[in-house]
């Protein structure tokens, strides 16, 4: 089980909701939500299309305000960009003009936490051989697939270990064995360095393998419709457990309170 | 039976054929049309379009006089102009796509100037600087900075704002965002704006040179012309158009080196 219980959360969302105004309409984009995620704990949220839940992903970054309730990050309201969050977005923001070496090593650049070239280059090798890029470092964004330009953007974040990991489907523009790859790696990553984990998924295979805990969102304005705890081992095999039957029955209560919200949030 | 021959080579070696077909059929037509005009001329007489032989024969000419020097003079005024313009361009344009309120204070003054056609501030430029170089020099600056700033400022307004947000979220300090992200971004801009305003540099110069000049080809052009000497107005245009090509082959040459990650994937 997960550390930390009866500290404060690491991320708290106390009746956290977003508004948008669209053409002068206003759009609920998340309703009044309450989630504590505990240090070190691995949450998904799973949902339809536009249910919120890059919203929460962005309020807990401070790339968004909340337009009521708060967000605290280690006990305090999100003021401004939260800079101690690594957050992988949907939209790939590489550097076009650099190498995807480049590209994984700039967080080390920065004068924040100013690296020898050497050591940058050790741990770019590193993260190449992670996110199986070998033989495309020196390739330009704009020569690599989707997902391998996912991999690179996963390669870049996790480069600088930050020690909470916000990540926007990550693994979506993936093919199916590679998925299976790259969630091995985070799981073991992201336990060896003990980071807080908010991950955004559609797939609900995907965040049971991974997660501590699964909370499925409602269509839009995004609610927290239910929350199942996956009291499922680690280390998980993501390859195999997927067989297992307390996978099976887990998956089975999920997809009943999921499909509902997929249908209500096809826009026909 | 050519069908046949066509169909047994595979891709590669046909395109480069048919590239091949396409290089002798554009030299076929250079070719005609100089015949047509030499054998028109011929039989029509020339005192208005001279001849392609006769063109010929000035530019031996003049390559063996002062034809040199003349280049020497637009072309530094190119150069000059270019260089200056260019940089102050590049400098305005980051600097106001950083600072979108004086950016909004200027805009109107900024549009105000170059709505003035900038070639007829030729007259004014020669009353203040003189016959040589200098007024050339100050037109090409003035038309070159304008081009280059506006490419660069809207390229500055262009950089996508979650790339931006994602590298501040990384801790990057303003002046990392400009070096690592502004800057570079701007640069296919700013060369695209660099190979708009290489034409434009070279008709500033030769507008100059037409008005008020003893030097370059625009004088060499307006000389000729004063003396009716048809053939050593197109004689000054050959030269002018050659310069034109070799200028914009360059710029094409830099670019595509300097912004090898775009032309990557292609």
């Amino acid at each position: 089980m997960p550390p930390g219980d009866g500290a404060t959360p690491k991320i708290d969302f106390r009746r956290a909701a977003k508004t948008f105004a669209v053409r002068g309409q206003h759009v609920a984009a998340l309703a009044p939500i309450d989630l504590a995620v505990r240090t070190e704990e691995f949450v998904a949220l799973v949902g339809p299309s536009g249910c919120g839940k890059s919203t929460a992903l962005n309020l807990i970054a401070g790339l968004l305000r909340p337009s009521e309730g708060q967000v605290l990050y280690d006990g305090a309201p999100v003021d401004g960009l939260n800079r101690r969050v690594g957050y992988m977005t949907q939209k790939d923001t590489l550097l076009p003009w650099r190498t995807a070496a480049a590209n994984i090593g700039v967080a080390l650049e920065l004068a924040c936490r100013a690296t020898s070239r050497r050591e940058v280059a050790e741990r770019v090798a590193q993260m190449i051989d992670l996110v199986g890029l070998r033989g495309f470092e020196h390739h330009y964004p704009g020569e690599l697939s989707g997902g391998m330009r996912k991999r690179v953007a996963l390669a870049r974040t996790l480069i600088y270990e930050p020690e909470c990991l916000l990540m926007d489907e990550p693994f979506g523009a993936l093919d199916a064995q590679l998925k299976l790859l790259m969630q091995d790696q985070l799981q073991q990553l992201t336990r060896q360095r003990r980071m807080t984990v908010v991950f955004v998924t559609h797939d609900l295979g995907e965040a049971i393998a991974l997660a501590d805990r699964v909370l499925v969102f409602s269509a839009r304005p995004g609610r927290i419709r239910a929350v199942r705890d996956v009291a499922l081992p680690r280390p998980r095999d993501v390859f195999k457990m997927r067989f297992t039957d307390a996978f099976g029955r887990l998956h089975e209560a999920l997809w009943n309170e999921l499909k509902d919200e997929v249908a209500k949030g096809v826009d026909v | 039976m050519t069908e046949a021959a066509i169909s047994s080579h595979d891709g590669a070696p046909r395109a480069a054929d048919s590239g091949r077909a396409v290089l002798v059929g554009q030299i076929a037509v250079g070719v005609g049309l100089l015949g047509a005009w030499e054998l028109a001329g011929r039989a029509f007489g020339h005192d208005w379009t001279s001849l392609p032989s006769l063109i010929a024969v000035r530019l031996a000419a003049w390559a063996l006089g002062d034809l040199a020097g003349h280049v020497l003079v637009t072309v530094t005024e190119v150069a000059v102009g270019l260089a200056l313009g260019g940089s102050a361009g590049v400098v305005a344009g980051l600097a106001l796509g950083r600072l979108p309120v004086i950016a909004t204070v200027l805009r109107p003054i900024i549009v105000a100037l170059y709505s003035v056609p900038l070639i007829t501030m030729a007259p004014l430029l020669i009353l203040w600087f003189g016959l040589d170089l200098e007024p050339k020099i100050v037109l090409v600056t003035v038309v070159v900075f304008f081009l280059v700033f506006f490419n660069t400022f809207a390229g500055v307004g262009t950089i996508d704002r979650d790339l931006i947000a994602s590298f501040q979220l990384l801790g990057c300090t303003r002046r990392e965002e400009f070096l690592k992200i502004v800057a570079p971004a701007s640069l296919a801009w700013i060369m695209a704006g660099v190979k708009i305003a290489l034409p434009y540099a070279l008709a500033a110069a030769t507008t100059g040179e037409l008005l008020a000049s003893r030097r370059g080809l625009g004088a060499l052009l307006a000389h000729a012309a004063q003396q009716f000497d048809m053939t050593g107005v197109y004689a000054a245009l050959v030269v002018l158009m050659a310069i034109g090509i070799l200028v914009s082959e360059a710029a094409a040459w830099i670019e595509r080196r300097m912004l090898r990650w775009r032309h990557a994937a292609g």
